[in-house]
């Protein structure tokens, strides 16, 4: 919806009615007024967008689909930004629409809420029909069953190490409505793995860590010590790094070559006191870390938007491993990237395991947390929901903690 | 990999090199538009001539190196050449008072060094669009520049600054103008800070990907602030030359270098879109710019038809630069139809 405008003239984007080349304001208005009255909402058809709450605005996009006589409505995640009331008031004219007689796609993560709407249910798991039934016919634990499936027979190469020293602690850590009271640890010889579903807050949580995003409140501890981070230079100075989630867009400068890339944040032992860059001393760590880390590429001039999404993720890695870090964060490294250098990213992550490095890896992929992680937390709706040993995981655990949003719903569904 | 870089000769090591081809292909060109100006009319490549254009070619470099810097971090700077009017009208100014030239040099320097910095603030700061934030300073510093000596072009800034004005524009050492020694001194300067430092690096890395650059420990805002700074540097001392030259202060000196600047830089291979291009193309920018100019006057081109000329390279360049670097509609369209075609 285009926020400066009025209720009415979003209702019509597109398809004004128009009486000789001029609008009809006053019919439209009158329309949207009479669409908004059958579906019992109060909202002035002049009222501009933007001044609507969150609730009130997602009501005009209903209307907006009502007044097309739309036979199906398709809602994405609806209630994902609503409140308890105004989650309420979007499932009673759910309703409404259903006693109409249209037909209603309702996708949502939030289990607890589907018994108060849902007539049907189809389960899809990675992008694929796995079942559909009524609901008076089924039941929670058995929809989580569905949704994670059975089978985790892929291999992970995991090693095992005893567990050391605690390296870095997350304690309280809040950072918008998607990191909210975050507390978690890394212990030496151990992966840390956080999983959850997307838009649990996972990928917020690792930004607040790393100094990119403000936080409101929240304590790190790295070796015992209390580290302060406000901007990403405090935390790669102090050898905690991230590999962010989408590679093209926060972790490389595509269109500089890879050694560009490789020197950038490491530029603080790489030039001179005086900010001359070492030109061999760059060619030599790009050239170890290319060796290192076996990216497939035929000279560092390259451009990095050149390479295989593996080789780039690679690339990234190599950005880090350069210096001596003491904490790396892996945000979702496996997107995108085949099956062989996945299978190199997770060595790599064993090798710094091995090597004392703190691992905090973040995946939505159920299998290949529980296949590399010792340590599994869950994140769900921007709090940690809980979190369990390697050897006690099940999907069906993860997917439990997963689903697990605070209670939003009111007293009207109950009614 | 290491046969397959023996196997290749100087040459195409040469054209290998990051921003280097474009760099070549513009040479070339510059030579054939050299040879078509002198076969219409020889005195172009006279030794007077030849002398006058490097003289002529250098205020275009020292401004399209500024340019070039902001070009680099993705932004664009349209102050500069109210910058040159405020240089040109604060020095002459300060001289015709019976300040002494270099001292009126210095205390010139730190006004228009402070108009980089506001900009630098407005755009990477406060977030403000480059082009409506440099409008704004533009406006602003041609407002100065009319300011200083009540709404008028200064007198004749006399006879104790001709050693001034020898040092920026009349005078000649190792038989070429000291013009052509200041800029290259500059391009020199400039050229290894962005080259070769950790500043430099920085610089590229804003132009290319911001967020990355952020998440990489890059201060976004200072390096954005150093670019805006170094242009307006550089036009200061463009507005000292043009000051030299004319012997007097005047308001609307300048005008229209931003678009020369732009242009410079373009031809030379800097995007537009921020994180390409090397200091090397400026070079051959400013003197296919010069060389244009000169030589439209030289056969005579009445001055409407050199605009018209000029602005028309200005777009093909950015243009060409658009659709072979962007994501213009007509790129897309010789995509799909090179997709069609398979």
């Amino acid at each position: 919806m285009c926020p400066h405008l009025t209720v009415a003239e979003n209702m019509f984007l597109g398809r004004e009615m128009v009486k000789g080349g001029r609008l009809s304001t006053k019919e439209m208005n009158a329309e949207t007024g009479k669409v908004l009255a059958d579906m019992h909402v109060e909202i002035a058809p002049t009222a501009i967008v933007e001044t609507l709450s969150l609730s009130k605005r997602q009501m005009v996009e209903i209307a907006k689909a009502v007044s097309t006589d739309a036979r199906v409505i398709i809602m994405d995640e609806p209630t994902s930004s609503l409140t308890g009331r105004e989650i309420d008031e979007l499932f009673n004219i759910i309703r409404q629409l259903r006693d109409e007689g249209r037909g209603i796609v309702y996708i949502s993560h939030r289990l607890e809420e589907l018994h108060h709407i849902v007539d049907r249910v189809t389960i899809l798991r990675d992008g694929q029909f796995v079942a559909s039934m009524p609901w008076a016919d089924t039941s929670l634990p058995q929809i989580i069953s569905l949704m994670v499936g059975r089978d985790v027979k892929e291999k992970f190469p995991h090693v095992q190490a005893d567990k050391g020293e605690k390296i870095f602690e997350v304690r309280n850590l809040n950072a918008g409505r998607l990191v909210r009271d975050v507390s978690f640890s890394a212990h030496e010889g151990e992966i840390a793995g956080i999983a959850g579903l997307v838009g649990a807050g996972r990928t917020e949580t690792t930004r607040a860590i790393f100094g990119v995003e403000k936080k409101e409140s929240g304590q790190f501890f790295l070796e015992g010590k209390e580290i302060f981070i406000n901007k990403p230079m405090d935390a790669i100075r102090q050898g905690v790094v991230l590999v962010p989630e989408d590679r093209k867009k926060d972790g490389l400068c595509v269109k500089l070559s890879v050694k560009s890339n490789v020197e950038l944040p490491n530029l603080d032992f790489l030039a001179t006191t005086l900010g001359v860059v070492d030109t061999k001393k760059v060619a030599r760590v790009t050239d170890k870390s290319i060796k290192d880390l076996s990216i497939r590429l035929p000279n560092a001039d390259v451009d990095a938007i050149s390479l295989s999404g593996g080789n780039q993720q690679k690339v990234v890695v190599a950005k880090w491993l350069a210096r001596q870090s003491r904490v790396v964060i892996f945000d979702e490294p496996t997107r995108g990237i085949d099956v062989a250098a996945k299978v190199e990213i997770y060595n790599l992550m064993n090798h710094l395991k091995l090597q004392g490095v703190g691992v905090i890896f973040v995946s939505s992929e159920m299998p290949e947390i529980m296949g590399m992680a010792d340590l599994i937390y869950v994140m769900c709706d921007g709090r940690v929901t809980g979190s369990m040993q390697r050897e006690d995981a099940t999907q069906e655990k993860i997917m439990e903690l997963a689903t697990q949003f605070e209670r939003k719903l009111g007293n009207a569904i109950n009614a | 990999m290491s046969e397959t870089a023996a196997k290749k000769n100087g040459f195409q090591r040469l054209f290998a090199k990051r921003g280097m081809g474009q760099v070549i292909t513009v040479f070339f060109g510059l030579i054939a538009l050299c040879l078509v100006f002198y076969f219409i009319n020889p005195n172009f490549l006279s030794e007077r001539n030849i002398q006058n254009l490097l003289r002529q070619i250098a205020p275009y470099l020292i401004i399209s190196i500024g340019q070039g810097y902001v070009l680099i971090t993705g932004n664009i700077d349209l102050s500069i050449g109210s910058v040159i009017g405020m240089s040109a009208m604060i020095s002459a100014t300060l001289m015709t008072a019976g300040v002494d030239p270099w001292l009126a040099t210095i205390i010139t320097i730190i006004p228009c060094v402070a108009t980089g910095l506001l900009n630098g603030f407005l755009i990477a700061t406060c977030r403000l669009p480059p082009f409506i934030g440099t409008l704004g300073t533009m406006t602003i510093a041609r407002g100065v520049a009319q300011l200083v000596n009540g709404n008028m072009n200064t007198d004749a800034i006399g006879t104790t600054a001709e050693g001034w004005r020898s040092f920026f524009y009349y005078g000649k050492t190792i038989s070429v103008f000291n013009t052509f020694w200041i800029a290259l001194a500059l391009w020199a300067a400039f050229n290894f800070l962005l080259s070769r430092t950790r500043t430099g690096r920085h610089i590229y890395a804003v132009g290319s990907n911001a967020e990355a650059a952020k998440l990489s420990g890059v201060s976004v805002a200072s390096k954005t602030t150093i670019a805006y700074t170094v242009s307006a540097f550089c036009a200061c001392v463009v507005g000292l030359i043009v000051c030299a030259q004319a012997g007097m202060g005047a308001m609307d000196a300048g005008t229209g270098y931003e678009m020369y600047a732009v242009a410079a830089s373009v031809i030379g291979g800097i995007s537009t879109l921020g994180g390409q291009g090397i200091l090397l193309g400026n070079i051959v920018g400013a003197s296919v710019w010069g060389a244009m100019y000169n030589g439209l006057s030289l056969v005579g081109a009445p001055v409407a038809w050199r605009n018209i000329v000029v602005g028309i390279i200005v777009v093909l360049s950015v243009l060409i630069d658009v659709i072979l670097r962007g994501n213009s509609m007509i790129r897309l369209r010789i995509r799909a139809g090179a997709r069609k075609k398979i």
